[in-house]
């Protein structure tokens, strides 16, 4: 599963976020329309979807700051609206939107929610992010990379058991992207869980152990990132020679698509089976298959599907 | 974490200079003003100080607070400090304390000026005090509930105008004697009129000018109640 063997040990132990049947509304648009998940200690879990598919509502409940209209919703096993005092010095919350005051310094940030978080600093967390030398400067003459670093040091300061970061890279160039991850996955080898939403589905790939995708308002995939990739087929695509008919091909474990381009898709679960099969055909008759790409199912696969309503669910 | 609060809401008010000249330069100058125009007429100190009072609870209060808690709001720093230890009402007090010590110590220090030059000392302090007390919580109450119905700190310009002039149109018709009962509907009929008390005016309305100063601060507090918002997105 990509855990380190102690992690997983844990992981398996206790579930750290449950939500069952989660409804939420805006007056009378339901934008959450029954959800179910749970995220366990130690892993980072992906929360994926369009714009509009309800992750910032989901977040937005799960760290209090709106009841849900419906269904149940625990947090480290409380309420996380009615609980909210309680759970605020184990968490950190990462908003879509920084929501700074732009006359503040970045130190006069940190010292303030050093406060106000309800968790103390135990380390020098713009060093750790890299802000610095830029800890005099106002927040308003700050770069939108660093105000997003700014607001990534604010939810680790005092190394929260639990750390929800709402897009938490979108906006950054590669290197602070970069030194996002590197943070985060620190985090987690620390064994903190972290819920996770992005936009970009590399990010989520390389991070999370767990993901679930959001369409419309309800799960449309959920499950380990192993196994929701291993349920996708995955594709072989290439060229077909000049007049040969897509008849001629042998048999294929996968679904064989032609394209009026002339271009040939196989959609398989057995991709290293029908490739060898492909090849030794092509081999025997001395065809060359133009462009070939063979590849594995990848989240942006998944997602395409989720989005487009082919129903995948893995165990 | 009140402290902590409001010592940041205080830096962010200085710093804005917009707001700091408002809050701050506005009703020294205006005060100041109206204490130099006196020529020693006798009655005349109670108009003055009276408008330094509803100066100070108008600019230095009610309008700061409207655009204070506005501005925090549009840059999701209100919905930010939700997602700390502190509970909504530390969070509310830290962001007004700072704006309702500075309501206070301007309005003593007009005081002040208006006595140093020359103004008779209060008859009846304990009026003035229940005055102060009332025109700030009143304030206070009324520009929470108004940044509720402003979007934008510009807004708040205008959103603010209506009961700005109610407040103080009505301190004047109250510090100016015995009104008709219905004027103690207009928010600062009572103040004036306890001012005016305080200063040696009739004190035979003291009872319906205080309810009236109650009455005003309870239904500013139930109007933030309803429509205070958080978050921009509602």
């Amino acid at each position: 599963m990509g855990l380190p063997p102690a992690t997983s040990m844990v992981s398996m132990a206790e579930t750290v976020i449950d939500v069952a049947d989660l409804r939420c509304r805006y007056g009378d648009f339901e934008a959450v329309r029954g959800v179910d998940f749970e995220v366990r200690r130690g892993e980072l879990f992906a929360l994926l979807g369009t714009n509009g598919a309800g992750k910032t509502t989901t977040m937005e409940t799960l760290e209090g700051l709106r009841a849900p209209f419906g269904g149940t919703v625990r947090v480290l096993g409380l309420d996380p609206f009615r609980e909210r005092a309680a759970l605020r010095s184990r968490t950190g919350i990462m908003l879509q939107d920084s929501g700074f005051p732009a006359d503040l310094t970045a130190r006069e940030m940190v010292a303030l929610w050093g406060v106000t978080s309800g968790r103390r600093a135990t380390e020098d967390v713009l060093a750790r992010l890299d802000l610095q030398h830029r800890r005099d400067v106002r927040i308003k003459q700050l770069s939108g990379g660093e105000r997003r670093r700014l607001d990534l040091a604010l939810a680790v300061l005092g190394r929260p058991e639990l750390l929800f970061l709402d897009e938490p890279t979108t906006g950054l160039d590669p290197e602070s992207r970069q030194r996002t991850w590197d943070v985060v996955r620190g985090l987690l080898a620390e064994g903190t869980t972290v819920v996770l939403t992005t936009h970009y589905l590399e990010e989520a790939e390389s991070l999370a152990h767990r993901l679930a995708i959001l369409h419309e308002g309800l799960v449309a995939v959920s499950g380990t990132l192993v196994d929701v990739l291993a349920a996708q087929p995955a594709r072989i695509e290439f060229d077909l020679p000049d007049r040969l008919d897509v008849t001629a091909l042998p048999m294929l474990a996968g679904d064989v698509v032609h394209r009026p381009t002339g271009r040939v898709e196989v959609r398989t679960g057995e991709l290293q089976d029908d490739l060898a099969v492909l090849l030794a055909w092509a081999g025997r008759e001395g065809l060359r298959l133009g462009r070939i790409r063979a590849h594995h199912a990848s989240l942006e696969d998944v997602f395409h599907n989720a989005r487009t309503g082919r129903e995948v669910v893995a165990a | 974490m009140i402290v902590a609060l409001g010592v940041a809401e205080l830096k962010l008010l200085l710093r804005n200079r917009t707001a700091a000249a408002l809050a701050v330069l506005m009703p020294l100058a205006t005060g100041l003003f109206f204490a130099l125009q006196m020529d020693g007429e006798e009655g005349g100190w109670t108009m003055v100080v009276t408008l330094q009072l509803l100066f100070s609870f108008g600019f230095t209060v009610y309008v700061t607070v409207t655009t204070a808690l506005t501005a925090r709001r549009q840059d999701l720093y209100l919905k930010r400090l939700r997602t700390g230890a502190a509970s909504d009402v530390v969070v509310l007090t830290g962001i007004l304390l700072p704006v309702v010590l500075l309501g206070v110590v301007q309005a003593l220090v007009l005081l002040g000026i208006s006595v140093a030059a020359g103004a008779p000392v209060p008859a009846r302090p304990d009026l003035l005090a229940l005055a102060l007390v009332g025109g700030v919580a009143l304030s206070c109450a009324a520009g929470v509930a108004t940044s509720g119905v402003t979007g934008t700190a510009e807004l708040a310009q205008i959103t603010t105008a209506p009961f700005f002039f109610a407040l103080i149109i009505g301190g004047l018709f109250g510090s100016d004697g015995v009104v008709d009962l219905p004027v103690f509907l207009v928010p600062g009929t009572g103040l004036g009129s306890l001012v005016g008390a305080a200063w040696g005016g009739p004190t035979d309305q003291i009872g319906p000018a205080a309810l009236s100063v109650a009455l005003w601060a309870i239904a500013a507090t139930a109007l933030a109640g309803r429509f205070f918002r958080w978050d921009p997105r509602g």
